[in-house]
């Protein structure tokens, strides 16, 4: 099905990656990621001693801090960091250090679209950055229904006003290289990248549409995988160079 | 947390209390072995629900929700705005000062802190739901094109909290509407719109004669499950959790499409026949839910 | 898809609320009758629950006519760190109103006076010294006011008490008198509040006879004073009566 889209990309293209990570000299860690105009910019201060009041202090506590491009925070905003939280807590391992605040501070550049799975992006990079432990990174992908009932990916800000009638922004964890034999990572006869850390959906959508767009989501989320296993090895190749 | 074994060898010789506040993650997995939970329900069954309509006479529409002893009191209130020039003939939703009002007590839970911190969140996922799920049409609440239109202040207060507030605050959001009686009023000397019947206008023409109820046209209900390993466990209590912290919120209309599907996050990951067995019990959980809410209607009528 | 932030456009309710005071308040006629039909000394019958709320220690649920009002305890728990050590337990009150609870939205906000109240009416009657270092909360919610909201507030906030398992000596009943003309009329309802010319509120524990809180608002002559005060003193017996029954009904109902 042809689809034509402002930019002359194809329905399942995404927009040019960019990340950059170290690039702030006082936070432990940091990342810059930009998906086409949209940019975000992650830094991971910690982990410090203690966690906060209400928190198991038996597990190291993650906060997130949002940072809108300009006036104040809302309830969107809000919803924004209780989901960042919620998806970073899953993918980090809490148990190593117990006891302790991670801070992320995401502060949006340019929301051009797709901006919470940009922030996600992000904030999982300045956390590889800081060297704070993971299970795996999150990759997450925004698909969109539009009104004629067509799935696109990475759509930028004029296209969710205008066309779409739904979306969904899903997280995934990264395609892990294995030294394991293929298929004892499998769960249920579906490879661990199958399996879905964070689904938030606005709009309404059949339930068929939905799960081709889990489908299209899986399929861009190994793009974006291989994408940040370069710039991790190239990065980190690059640093010990300079050392 | 020790030696994972522990719990193992304490589990004959403690009391059931103390086992549960010790080692809740283990109490918990004994039972969903037997595939009940503490509370006697099976995994996918939610807990007693009930609709009171009309609980507060002040409000035009307003209704009481009970889920467990998850209990909200919804209403709404029907003020006049001028509508904006962009769209003359729609009234409006009052879903800015909607936020779903947990009182101070509920802060001070014994798990200290969750409803007050998710207030705002729940605010926010139920206004998208509501606004997203088209089930108000907004030109219905218009009165006089361009002048005048009604703003439906909803109001949602949380009296006691034990886990699927989501659910509870649509559900009890929803009542509200179907609860929900327009008065009868006309426009004054002023232009101002007022109650036809308080100040002597009964003679005039009511501008909404037949605008007294707005017909929801697609509702939509709910369900939140918490996934833990292979279990799927449908309505879970606060309890449930805070222990099991994969919970997965599932929107769906009366025509059975997906308004919304959240899961933020948790330690397990979801895969693709979960997400169905998530959607299949919703689907169940919806007509049930329609049920309810037909039968506290009807049962307004024959009062 | 996302709500437009900011421009809250500015509503007004049609229920203008301006009536006129009608005539009959005026003239020393003793024949009117009371918006709901009762009798001028005539309580409305009250109802009172326990146990509304799972989560809190304590909580009852009190309507009497359109008053509705929900209170629940919390505690005792640690107090704050910032507060000094003490001897005897604190009491902290807060009354609030949602915002449909009158019959313009969002109406009543000041209720930082109720709630001292709340405090001043609950303290004589708790001993605090049984729960040395640690706070008891009271959140009272009004869901419908109707009239006589404090006096409501406070009677079905010491059945939560009493529910939570807090120490008092007696339970706290609170009935007020309004004054309209010549007539003293118990138990105002909204519209009698409106019209009032002064008001007479009186908690007190019945079973001892000991009055905790007294206050007076507008005009009163010694006489009325005296016969409003008797007839609030009665009314409380009564009440207390009922909210004894109420508790026994729980505490029954738990054993079997």
């Amino acid at each position: 099905m042809e689809v034509d889209r402002e930019d002359g990309r194809s329905q399942n293209q995404l927009r040019p990656l960019a990340c950059s990570r170290n690039i702030l000299h006082r936070a432990h860690g940091s990342a810059s990621w930009s998906q086409g105009d949209t940019k975000v910019l992650a830094a991971v201060y910690g982990p410090k001693a203690g966690t906060k009041k209400n928190e198991n202090p038996e597990k190291a506590c993650i906060e997130v801090i949002w940072k809108p491009k300009t006036g104040q925070i809302g309830k969107p905003e809000k919803e924004y960091e209780m989901i960042l939280k919620r998806t970073l807590e899953s993918v980090c391992i809490l148990t190593v250090n117990p006891n302790t605040t991670t801070s992320i501070i995401v502060q949006v550049v340019n929301d051009d679209g797709a901006l919470l799975p940009s922030a996600i992006n992000a904030a999982c990079m300045a956390l590889v950055d800081a060297g704070i432990p993971m299970k795996h990174l999150a990759v997450a992908v925004c698909c969109c229904v539009a009104k004629s009932g067509y799935v696109i990916l990475d759509p930028t800000k004029l296209e969710e006003q205008q066309k779409m009638k739904a979306f969904a922004y899903l997280v995934f964890p990264n395609s892990v290289h294995s030294v394991l034999p293929e298929g004892s990572l499998r769960v249920e006869g579906e490879p661990i990248e199958n399996g879905i850390i964070t689904s938030v959906t606005h709009g309404i959508m059949s339930v068929d549409d939905y799960f081709y767009c889990l489908e299209r989501g899986r399929a861009a989320s190994v793009k974006l995988s291989d994408f940040l296993r370069r710039n991790l090895q190239q990065q980190s190749t690059d640093s010990s160079k300079a050392g | 947390m020790g030696l994972p074994n522990a719990s193992g060898d304490l589990s004959t010789e403690v009391e059931v209390d103390a086992f549960r506040r010790l080692f809740p993650l283990r109490f918990y997995e004994k039972h969903l072995l037997e595939s009940i939970r503490p509370d006697a329900r099976p995994l996918g069954r939610a807990r007693e629900t009930t609709i009171a309509l009309g609980a507060v006479a002040s409000a035009n529409g307003s209704a009481l929700a009970k889920i467990g002893s998850t209990t909200m009191l919804a209403a709404i209130k029907m003020e006049v705005m001028t509508p904006s020039l962009e769209t003359p003939d729609e009234g409006c939703i009052g879903l800015l000062p909607l936020a779903a009002r947990f009182p101070v007590s509920l802060s001070l839970l014994k798990t200290p802190g969750r409803p007050a911190e998710a207030a705002p969140v729940v605010a926010k996922q139920l206004s998208d739901t509501i606004l997203s799920s088209g089930m108000i049409n907004l030109k219905e609440l218009s009165l006089v094109s361009g002048k005048a239109a009604w703003m439906a202040y909803l109001d949602i207060y949380c009296l006691d909290a034990d886990g699927a507030l989501f659910d509870t605050a649509l559900l009890s959001a929803v009542a509200a509407f179907s609860h929900l009686e327009i008065p009868v009023v006309s426009l004054n000397d002023d232009g101002k719109i007022v109650l036809s019947e308080e100040q002597g206008l009964s003679d005039r023409e009511p501008v909404n004669k037949e605008k007294r109820k707005i017909n929801l046209s697609s509702v939509p209900f709910s369900l939140t499950c918490v996934l833990h390993k292979n279990y799927i466990l449908a309505d879970p209590t606060a309890e449930e959790e805070s222990i099991m912290d994969t919970i997965v919120t599932v929107v769906l209309d009366s025509s059975s499409q997906l308004v919304s599907l959240q899961k933020p996050g948790g330690t397990v990951l979801a895969y693709t026949s979960a997400i169905q067995d998530c959607i299949a019990l919703t689907r169940q959980r919806v007509k049930e839910l329609q049920k309810i809410l037909e039968e506290a209607i009807s049962g307004m009528e024959v009062d | 898809m996302a709500a437009k932030p900011g421009s809250a456009p500015v509503t007004y309710s049609p229920n203008l609320g301006q009536k006129t005071r009608p005539p009959i308040f005026k003239d020393n006629d003793l024949d009117w009758v009371r918006p709901d039909g009762r009798g001028f000394h005539q309580c409305r019958p009250a109802f009172f629950r326990t146990g509304a709320v799972n989560s809190a220690s304590g909580s009852a649920y009190a309507e009497l006519g359109s008053t509705k009002v929900i209170v629940s305890v919390f505690g005792p728990r640690e107090s704050k760190k910032a507060m000094m050590y003490s001897d005897t337990g604190r009491l902290n009150c807060n009354v609030s109103y949602t915002t449909f609870a009158t019959p313009v939205r969002g109406q009543g906000s000041d209720h930082k006076e109720f709630s001292s109240m709340l405090h001043k009416a609950l303290e004589g009657a708790i001993m605090l010294e049984t729960f040395p270092k640690t706070t008891v909360d009271v959140f009272a919610l009004v869901l419908e006011s109707g009239g006589s909201d404090l006096p409501v507030v406070i009677s079905c906030a010491s059945l939560a008490l009493a529910d939570a398992g807090i120490m008092m000596y007696d339970l706290v009943a609170a009935v007020s008198v309004s004054c309209l003309g010549k007539n003293l009329v118990i138990d105002p309802v909204l519209e009698e509040e409106s019209y009032q010319d002064g008001s007479l509120m009186l908690t007190c524990m019945p079973s001892r006879y000991e009055v905790t809180q007294l206050t007076f608002t507008g005009e009163w002559s010694t006489p009325d004073i005296n016969e409003a005060m008797q007839l609030c003193l009665d009314a409380c017996n009564k009440l207390g009566k009922v909210m004894r029954t109420c508790l026994k009904e729980a505490a029954s109902g738990s054993q079997e």
